[in-house]
This record gives C-alpha cells, sequence and structure tokens, in this order.
C-alpha cells in the first residue's frame, strides 16, 4: 500500500514538471495561432480563442522565413557534417594513440579549453576576420565558425566513446587485413554509431539555435538564420508578437521531433561515452 | 582495395566542393544594384515597397537588409568603419547622426547635386526635419535627407476626457490632476471591467525612459548641457522633472519601469490607460479592429508646457549614403526619387508622417489622416536630443538611472546626481 | 602515395589532428591575438596603454553585470542541479509512463534561447501575461508581482527562465550517468540491508561523480556566458538589474563602438571562466586517476 502511494507521489511530481516544462510551448502555439485583440487579453485565454493563420501567412508568405528556414536548416546540417567528420578523426587519435609528451592529452585539454571562449569574446575579431577574407553575410562563414564551435564537444565526446570500444576487436580486425581507418570504418563506427547519433543531436541542436554569431555576421536576406530572423520582429514601436511566435512554432518543431525520435539514443549515447569521462 | 581506402578522402572532396560553391553566392558586384539598410518596422516596410517600385520602374535591382531598431544602428556602425562598403544607402534614426557624421562616414551630398545642377534639396523640407541631417547641426554640410518625420505627439482618451467635463490637457499640471481623477474615479472603467490606469509610460532603461522624460524636463525649464557643454542634468529643475516623473508614475500600471512602446501601445489599445506620450506611427493602429479596443476614442494634440511652452522630442528617419558605398550615383539618384514628393506622399499612405509641408497641408491627406495639422505644429515646435556622437551612451546611462528612480532603487535627486556624474565621465572619454 | 602515408603509423594520428587543431587554431587564437592588442589601446592614444584595464575597476557598472553573472550563474546551477537530479532519479526507476515523460521533460533545452526569450516575455509581461492572468483569475492579488519589471524580481525571473530551459540537460546527463551505473554494488547493499539513503550516499553519489562533474562543467561555461535569452527577455533592465557580462560587453562593442574596453572586458570573463573550468578538470581527473 505505501509503496503504491509512493509510486503516486512520484508520478505526481514527474507530471507536475512536465506540465512546467510544456506549458510555456504550448501557450506559444496558441499565440502564433490568435489575433492581436486574443494575444493580449485579460483573463488569458488558455483554451477558447479564434483560431488565425494570418501570421504564418505574414512570417512566410508575406516575409522572408521561408528563407531563413532554408539558411538555418544548411548551416546546421553541413556545420554537423563538417564538425563530425574531422572531430571524430581527432578523438579517434587522441583515443588509440600515445603521443611523446603527453601531446595527446596536452592537446585533449587544449581542444577543451577552446569552447570555454566565451562567444562575445570571439565576435567582434571573427567579424573582422570574416570581413578581410570576404566572407561576411555568406553561409559559409556561419558554417566554419559552427563548426570551430561544435569541434571541442565533438571530439571530447567521441575521444569517451571510442575509449569505451575494446582495443581487441579493433587488433582482431587488423589481423584480419584491415588498414587502421579500415578498421575504424568496419568494426569501430559502429560500435558507438549511438553516441556519434547523440553528438549529432546536440550540434545540430546549438548550430540551429545559435543566435550571437548569426547577429554579427549577416547583414542581409541572404544569410540571415531563423533565430535572427525572429529577434528582428522587435521594431521601434512594437512587437510583432504574432509573427515572432508563428516563426518560433517553425524554428522549433524539426528539432523537436527530431530528437524526440532519437532521444533514446541522447541517454544512451551520453551513459556510453561522455559521462565516464 | 584503394577504392575503400579513398572513401574518406572522397567525403573531404564533396564538402569542400559543396562549401567553395557557397562562398561563391555570397557577394556578387554589378553597379545595376543597390542594398539598403533598413530597420524592420513601419518606416523600413515603406521604404521596402517603395524600392520594389523602383526596381519595376528603373530595372535596379536593389537588396534589402533589414534589423530591428537596436540592431541597425550597430550593424551600420560596424560596418561603415569596417569600410566593408556592404550597404550604398542607410537608414538612420536622427540621434545616431552625429556619430556618423563625427566619423566621417557618409558622403556630403552636395557634390551630387552640383553634378545635376542644383544647390541642394528644395525648401518643402520642414526646416526642423532637414536641419537634422546638417553636420555640424543646421548649420553644417547636408549629409542626409530626412525621410519620416516623426515627433511625439500626446495621446488621450476624448471620451474619458469629455466624461469627466476636461478640455485637452495644455500643462503637465492638468496633465497630473487628470491621471489622478482617472485613477480614482475610473477603477472598473476599461473594456472588460479592467483597471483603468490615468497614465502610462515606458521608463525601461535605454532610449525610452529617456524619450518619455525629455519633453517633460524641458518643460520643467531643465537643460541636459550648459552652453561650455558640461552636464546639468542634476540642476534643481531637473530634479523636480525627475520628481513630477516619479508623481506621475503613481498613475501608470504597475512595472512601468520595465515598459517599452509596445508595452504602452498595448495599454492604450486594451483601453486600460488613459494617457500617453506616443509616436505618430500608432495612430492608425487605434482604428484596426483587429487591434484596439478603443476605436474613435483616441485623441491627439501637442505636448503639454509647464514653466516653459510644451515642446516634443524630434525623432526622425534619415536616408544617408556612406562614404564607402559601392554605386553612390546610384543610390543618390534612389534618395532623390525615395524623398521627392510624390513617392513621400506614397510613404505617408503606407503609415509614415511625411517631412514635406506640402503633404502636411494636402487636404487630401489630411482627411485620411485628421491629426496632420497636430503633428505638423508639434514637428515645427520641436527639439532634437543633444548633438553629441556620445549620445548613445550618454542616453543609456541617463537612461538606467531614470529606469531606476521610476522602480522605486533610487530617489529623484540621487538619480540625477548619478546620471549626472556618469554623463561627465562619458564626456571625458570622448575628448 | 596517399594511401602509403596513411599506412604510416607514426603520421597518422598527427595527421588525424590536424584539420581540427588548424580550425581551432584558426577561430581562436586569431581572436585572442586581436583582443590582446585593442585591450591595450584607448580611443585617444594610439600607443600602449593599461587605461582599459584600470578603467574597470572604477566602472560601477561592469562591478554590477559581474555581480548579476554571478549570483545567476550560482542560482541557475544549484537549482538546475537539485531538480535534474531528483528527477533523473525518478525516472531512473521503474515509473509507469517514463519513456513518455522522459521525451515531454527534454522540450525546453530543445527551443532556441531566442524562442524561449519570446515566451516567457509574453507570458511574464506583469499586465497581460498569461502567469499573472492566471493568478488573477484565481483570486491572487498580483499587483507586486511586476516579474521582469521589478528591480527585486526581475534578476530571479531571468534565473528562473534558465532553470526552466536547462533544467532537462541536467536531467538528461544525470539520468545517462545513472544508467551507466552497474546494478552489483546496489545487490549487494541491498544484501547488507543498506537503508535507502545509505546506498544513495555510499554507491549512487560517488558512481555518479564524472557525470555529475561533466554536466556542472559544461552548465557553468554556458551560464558565464549567458546573453540570448536576457537579450530578449529584459535587455538587461529594469534600469541596470540584468545586465550580464556578455551584455554589457555587447553593448559596450557594439552600441558605444568602443572594442579596446570590451575587450579588456572579455577577458576578465575569459580568465573566470578559465579559473572554473580547470577547477572542474582537476576534480574530474582526479577522479579518473583513482
Amino acid at each position: 500500500m505505501r509503496l503504491i502511494k509512493a509510486q503516486l507521489w512520484k508520478q505526481a511530481f514527474v507530471a507536475l514538471a512536465c506540465l512546467a516544462a510544456l506549458a510555456p510551448v504550448y501557450w506559444l502555439v496558441t499565440i502564433s495561432l490568435k489575433s492581436e485583440v486574443d494575444q493580449f487579453a485579460v483573463p488569458p485565454r488558455w483554451f477558447v480563442f479564434k483560431p488565425t493563420l494570418a501570421h504564418y501567412a505574414d512570417a512566410f508568405l508575406a516575409r522572408s522565413f521561408g528563407q531563413y528556414l532554408i539558411t538555418s536548416a544548411t548551416v546546421a546540417v553541413l556545420s554537423t557534417a563538417c564538425a563530425l567528420l574531422l572531430g571524430t578523426l581527432a578523438a579517434y587519435a587522441l583515443a588509440r594513440f600515445r603521443l611523446p609528451r603527453k601531446l595527446d592529452a596536452r592537446l585533449a585539454l587544449w581542444i577543451l579549453s577552446t569552447r570555454m571562449f566565451p562567444p562575445i569574446v570571439t565576435a567582434v575579431p571573427l567579424f573582422l576576420l570574416m570581413r578581410d577574407v570576404r566572407l561576411l553575410n555568406t553561409k559559409l562563414s556561419l558554417i566554419i565558425v559552427y563548426t570551430a564551435f561544435n569541434l571541442p564537444f565533438v571530439v571530447w565526446m567521441m575521444r569517451g566513446f571510442f575509449l569505451e570500444v575494446p582495443r581487441e576487436l579493433e587488433e582482431a580486425a587488423r589481423v584480419d587485413g584491415d588498414s587502421r581507418l579500415g578498421a575504424l570504418r568496419r568494426v569501430v563506427l559502429p560500435l558507438v554509431a549511438p553516441g556519434l547519433a547523440a553528438t549529432a543531436v546536440f550540434c545540430l541542436i546549438i548550430s540551429w539555435n545559435e543566435f550571437l554569431f548569426a547577429l554579427v555576421l549577416t547583414q542581409t536576406d541572404a544569410a540571415m538564420t531563423l533565430p535572427v530572423g525572429i529577434a528582428g520582429r522587435v521594431t521601434q514601436y512594437e512587437i510583432k508578437w504574432g509573427v515572432m511566435s508563428a516563426a518560433g512554432v517553425v524554428a522549433m518543431l524539426p528539432i523537436l521531433i527530431f530528437a524526440l525520435a532519437v532521444q533514446r539514443y541522447l541517454v544512451r549515447g551520453l551513459s556510453l561515452g561522455a559521462v565516464k569521462g | 582495395m584503394p577504392t575503400r581506402k579513398a572513401y574518406p578522402l572522397s567525403i573531404v572532396l564533396i564538402l569542400t566542393l559543396t562549401l567553395l560553391n557557397f562562398a561563391g553566392c555570397g557577394q556578387k558586384g554589378s553597379s545595376k544594384q543597390l542594398t539598403l539598410a533598413v530597420n524592420s518596422g513601419v518606416e523600413g516596410d515603406a521604404l521596402k515597397q517603395a524600392a520594389r517600385d523602383y526596381e519595376a520602374q528603373t530595372g535596379v535591382h536593389i537588396n534589402i537588409a533589414e534589423f530591428p531598431y537596436a540592431n541597425l544602428f550597430e550593424k551600420e556602425l560596424v560596418d561603415l568603419n569596417a569600410r566593408t562598403g556592404a550597404y550604398d544607402l542607410v537608414m538612420l534614426d536622427d540621434p545616431w547622426f552625429p556619430r556618423f557624421a563625427t566619423s566621417e562616414f557618409l558622403s556630403d551630398l552636395k557634390p551630387f547635386y552640383e553634378k545635376r545642377g542644383q544647390s541642394g534639396p528644395d525648401d518643402d523640407f520642414v526646416a526642423n526635419s532637414l536641419a537634422l541631417g546638417h553636420h555640424p547641426y543646421q548649420t553644417g554640410a547636408l549629409y542626409a535627407l530626412p525621410y519620416v518625420g516623426n515627433s511625439q505627439l500626446f495621446f488621450y482618451r476624448k471620451d474619458v476626457f469629455q466624461k469627466h467635463n476636461l478640455k485637452e490637457p495644455a500643462t503637465w499640471d492638468e496633465v497630473l490632476a487628470a491621471a489622478k481623477l482617472f485613477n480614482e474615479q475610473d477603477a472598473q472603467s476599461a473594456p472588460g471591467g479592467g483597471k483603468m490606469y490615468g497614465y502610462v509610460m515606458r521608463a525601461a532603461q535605454g532610449n525610452a525612459a529617456v524619450a518619455d522624460f525629455m519633453p517633460i524636463f524641458w518643460a520643467f525649464g531643465a537643460e541636459m548641457f550648459d552652453p561650455q557643454g558640461k552636464p546639468t542634468v542634476n540642476s534643481a529643475e531637473g530634479i523636480n522633472a525627475l520628481r513630477f516623473m516619479l508623481e506621475l508614475g503613481k498613475y501608470s500600471p504597475p512595472g512601468y519601469a520595465s515598459f517599452n512602446a509596445d508595452e504602452v501601445s498595448a495599454h492604450l489599445l486594451q483601453g486600460t490607460a488613459a494617457m500617453s506620450i506616443n509616436w505618430p506611427a500608432w495612430i492608425s493602429s487605434f482604428s484596426d479592429p483587429a487591434k484596439s479596443k478603443v476605436i474613435g476614442q483616441m485623441g491627439f494634440t501637442v505636448m503639454p508646457g509647464a514653466k516653459n511652452p510644451g515642446r516634443a522630442e524630434i525623432g526622425n528617419w534619415l536616408i544617408a549614403i556612406p562614404r564607402d558605398a559601392r554605386n553612390a550615383d546610384a543610390a543618390f539618384d534612389f534618395l532623390v526619387w525615395a524623398t521627392s514628393r510624390e513617392q513621400m506622399k506614397a510613404s505617408a499612405l503606407r503609415g509614415n508622417p511625411p517631412t514635406r509641408k506640402s503633404i502636411f497641408n494636402d487636404p487630401e491627406m489630411v482627411a485620411k489622416f485628421p491629426a496632420y495639422p497636430q503633428q505638423l505644429r508639434s514637428l515645427e515646435n520641436s527639439r532634437p536630443r543633444p548633438r553629441t556622437p556620445m549620445w548613445n551612451e550618454i542616453e543609456n546611462a541617463f537612461g538606467i538611472f531614470l529606469s531606476k528612480a521610476n522602480s522605486g532603487e533610487l530617489s529623484a535627486e540621487d538619480a540625477m546626481n548619478q546620471a549626472n556624474a556618469e554623463i561627465a565621465k562619458i564626456l571625458e572619454r570622448g575628448k | 602515395m596517399t594511401i602509403n602515408f596513411f599506412r604510416h603509423e607514426r603520421a597518422l594520428p598527427y595527421l588525424l589532428l590536424a584539420p581540427t587543431v588548424a580550425v581551432l587554431l584558426a577561430l581562436s587564437i586569431y581572436p585572442l591575438i586581436y583582443s590582446i592588442r585593442v585591450s591595450f589601446q584607448t580611443g585617444a592614444h594610439a600607443g600602449w596603454s593599461p587605461g582599459n584595464f584600470s578603467r574597470l575597476f572604477a566602472d560601477r557598472f561592469f562591478l554590477a553585470a559581474l555581480g548579476h553573472t554571478l549570483v545567476y550563474a550560482v542560482c541557475a546551477l544549484t537549482f538546475e542541479f537539485l531538480l535534474g537530479l531528483s528527477l533523473a532519479l525518478l525516472l531512473n526507476e521503474a515509473l509507469r509512463g517514463r519513456n513518455i515523460f522522459r521525451a515531454l521533460l527534454l522540450a525546453p533545452m530543445m527551443l532556441p534561447p531566442v524562442v524561449v526569450g519570446v515566451v516567457w516575455r509574453l507570458m511574464l509581461n506583469p499586465n497581460f501575461g498569461a502567469i499573472n492572468g492566471t493568478l488573477k483569475g484565481a483570486g491572487l492579488d498580483t499587483t507586486a508581482l511586476t516579474w521582469t519589471a521589478s528591480p527585486r524580481l526581475a534578476l530571479a525571473s531571468v534565473i528562473c527562465v534558465d532553470i526552466w530551459q536547462w533544467t532537462p540537460f541536467m536531467f538528461l546527463v544525470l539520468l545517462a550517468g545513472l544508467q551507466a551505473i552497474p546494478q552489483e554494488p546496489y545487490e549487494a547493499a541491498l544484501i547488507d540491508g543498506s537503508s535507502r539513503w545509505q546506498t544513495f550516499r555510499h554507491i549512487t553519489l560517488p558512481l555518479l561523480k564524472p557525470a555529475i562533474l561533466i554536466a556542472l562543467l559544461l552548465r557553468t561555461m554556458d551560464l558565464l556566458r549567458v546573453f540570448d535569452q536576457v537579450f530578449i527577455l529584459t535587455e538587461g533592465g529594469p534600469g541596470f538589474a540584468t545586465e550580464t557580462i556578455s551584455l554589457y560587453i555587447y553593448r559596450t562593442a557594439f552600441r558605444f563602438f568602443d572594442f579596446g574596453y570590451a575587450a579588456a572586458m572579455s577577458f576578465v570573463l575569459l580568465v573566470l571562466t578559465n579559473i572554473i573550468s580547470l577547477l572542474y578538470i582537476r576534480l574530474l581527473q582526479r577522479q579518473e586517476a583513482r
């Protein structure tokens, strides 16, 4: 009896936490579907209101949010791919080779330390750097910056995953005639695939959501991402809540669906490697 | 065997190619192309639409870079300073202008006029507006043309004033008395039975607090600087003006120390506040049933006075050509076209107050925008914010202390003394 | 040629590391050198001057922003950790609907911080916001609850929003850590007849320590640089009540155009972040060595 009661209490606590987590998300969705008069009605209309798609039309037909969406997707996917490719190779080297003078451990620490750079510290110099190489206001500049931003994370996560894989498996493959990289691809990578997936999801979320660099490095619709576009609806006289929330809903949906679809991997991936250091 | 080993290499290759491809489509250079930096809002929207019309007429391709108000200044300043040449035309809020002009970031417009055999802009522009584009103010060379002729107006609920047999307020004392009266007697008179506050102001740090304070500050006889350029915000008049603002704040909705223009407007539109200082851009919203619960009930008049006659703060949008613009001549053609009588009328019809007298006086326009006579009166009588390149920093510091006083953190006297000291430091650094 | 090179075992690790190191060098060392250079330049003088650094200590805005950032980081970290740990412990057990709960709980951390700022700015509006509206509907007096508009509540409100968004991250990492703990020690504890608290104190906590440290490290680094949500939510106000270091640096650099002073402040932030992070890493390494 006591056990059942305890179970109920726990369920209630967790359910409350879920409610707290989701209520603002729900509110955002309703705001995006309300006319201005309903948005600011007192008392708030949580459930009953006349839905309208006007804000979505305004954002994606009249304004350039469709273009921002494509830019965001391109930048997030390509920067994640680059970071995974470079970072995985580096992580493998750090996990499997002992370099002279503890160079491997030192490099690992240095790579991690570059993630400690607060973005605001690098924003101005990167703006000037991108200007000098004529990459300002291009998707490429964002891809490069996000790749660099995600690299330390990828290296650190993947190093952890690689350390988990027993060396013997690889050596067996090499006895069978595989090269080192062949063994990496055929034997090791499939084993760390959940970890790779978890890492990729994190990189995607970070790139998709990033605001500061996108704000500093882009100038026109040609390279603007969704977060910058959304923040741009705060005008001098008014805040376009409808457009902002409509775009916000669209910005959160893909990442939410994607992340929920792979959430099992997220936990498993994390428990495999990174967490064990 | 070799094919398998080449696998990672081929990925690298494909990625590199994709990336190079992206680099290619970044910046194209062609003479028949202009890039405009505009404010995201009604002013920028009007210029954007004008640009589309211009494209259709002339075949000149126009790129639009649109930024929120706060970021537009940063973007323009950083890009112009870095001499990227990214923009051919920039929209500037007038208090930013001294910063750009003193840094020599803008093109003198005189040579362009001379190339056309003209000496300068025609005299249809409101003098107060055109003065903003000169550096030094009013007297120097011309670097920008005024596009949007905003100056503050006093908004009040005609119906509420009528109910209490009051005429529109002419002095700040009358405003205070009315605010007190409404606050006490109209506790449940907002649509839906909510409380209606007597007054609503915005006192969020930065631009907002300063803009709502300046008309009171000036009316009370205070000045920001003495003739030698020393800050004098903590003069007896200045402190009195802030005391008055705090008094008025008692009849403003709770939390007004963090309000920006959007919150003020929300209160006016929802009918939960009776008076406010606001910009003309909002006038049209009050007759839009999707936004307003007070259709036909809002009145607009010039700024109330006190010791001095009331004067509004001017807030015009200017358009200028950066020094490093890639297509300065084409940019000038567009600038003259966009500020021409005909085009400014189009912009006015899109909701922007003009800067030309002829449009304010056009009977057809007055029929559409009944507040135009008051707007012109307010504009011709308006004052600019102090013309200093350090204005952004000064406004930021001043606004922080005003906001702190309004949120109850500091007394009026402490706030003004601290603001004065901070402004003095900023000026010292700027030397 | 290439293939031979790849076969060459000694060169391989360097070859694999080279691209990463190159990218990171270019995008972190260059900004660092740049920052050092400009931070020693003050507007008026062309030469080297320590003016920007001495100005730091007399600048009350800077000191206030530093204070806010530290309070923000400590409060948010504490609550996120405690809440995240409780949720992780609860959902690590066999609870009905565990998978659904787990999925739902992750939603906030997936949202762009900009969107989070927008949502909460709407919800926390003292007069039209959903929170005060709902409280009022329940018969509560909300005139004093002005959240982000009140100098006393603003920082706390902003911290609450951070807790809302990032507790899921704590939860996720700690849950992963819990699931990686083997079953044997618990079985032994059961045989010994240890109480639940003892089991938690002597088995779960020590085994979870690496996960805890990693989670705290990552969160601390992000908390010290917090920008996006605050930028949208309050822009540092009311007054100066929620201005964080990142915001103040941004304002100084891009609005006041004082890159030198911004760079000097960046240094302080960088050094602070580094010291705190290195402390964590020390602890982690000691853990690993054990």
